[in-house]
């Protein structure tokens, strides 16, 4: 029978392209003073793996180096998005970072808390009541 | 010139937008305890592309399987921000089969 390889490394290079970008923006965003040199690296990157896809006449290349490089020039656009989610609060400040010192002078709804990494509860919860179920996690993980 | 990849990129960039509207809605409806059945689908699409003769379709069936298994990791963290009221939030879930069972596992949260 024969077996097509394909869609193995479709998958593979979606789900590696989205974790990666997922992980790698979330720190990057963090730690970095400027934004524009990592959407520069990150665009120049896309732009490459595209070069190579495009230039290949092997299609398991040209796939994965299609799909990641295409995950790679969305992650550009995801570092200015990460930096709304911080001024929102929806994902946590970085106060030793000096731009994110300043959101969180400027932007009430930002905190250093990391809102999300807590168990689902199952209602409603405030921004309040999340922070000591975040706290209360942090205590447990410590004993 | 191959333009394989590059369209394929384009067309995966769209399966992972669809992701964000169904692990929305399948949290808001059924609940992230259901994780373990999407990632499960989502595998057996990658495993059935295998055996698509043409590389479009075996493709694009790995990249939707592929979505399938990381939406499977996003369903708890949704579920958190659905509480917050960030997105649309409703108690009354459908609980999947084996609830107690996969209440005991850790969620996944890449």
């Amino acid at each position: 029978m024969h077996i097509n390889l394909t869609g193995l490394i479709a998958a593979s290079s979606a789900f590696l392209g989205i974790w990666l970008g997922h992980v790698t923006v979330r720190k990057v965003e963090r730690l970095a003073p400027k934004l524009w040199p990592p959407i520069i690296a990150a665009l120049a990157l896309g732009v490459g793996l595209e070069t190579i896809s495009l230039s290949t006449a092997q299609p398991l290349l040209s796939a994965s180096t299609g799909i990641l490089g295409i995950t790679f020039l969305w992650d550009a656009l995801e570092f200015t998005r990460q930096e709304k989610r911080i001024k929102k609060g929806h994902a946590p400040a970085n106060p030793a970072n000096p731009r994110h010192a300043r959101i969180l002078a400027e932007h009430p709804d930002a905190t250093t808390t990391d809102l999300l990494d807590r168990d689902p509860i199952g209602c409603p919860v405030t921004v309040d009541e999340a922070i000591r179920l975040v706290d209360r996690k942090d205590t447990k993980g410590a004993q | 010139m191959n333009t394989f990849g590059l369209l394929l990129g384009i067309a995966t960039l769209f399966i992972i937008g669809l992701g964000f509207v169904w692990v929305i809605r399948a949290e808001q409806r059924l609940g992230y305890l259901w994780w373990p059945y999407f990632m499960g689908f989502g595998l057996l699409l990658i495993a059935a592309s295998l055996f698509l003769r043409s590389d479009w379709a075996s493709a694009l069936l790995g990249a939707v399987g592929a979505s399938f298994v990381w939406g499977s990791t996003e369903l708890k963290e949704q579920a958190i921000r659905a509480e917050f009221g960030w997105f649309p939030f409703r108690a009354e879930k459908i609980e999947p089969p084996f609830a107690e069972v996969i209440k005991k596992w850790p969620a996944p949260d890449l």
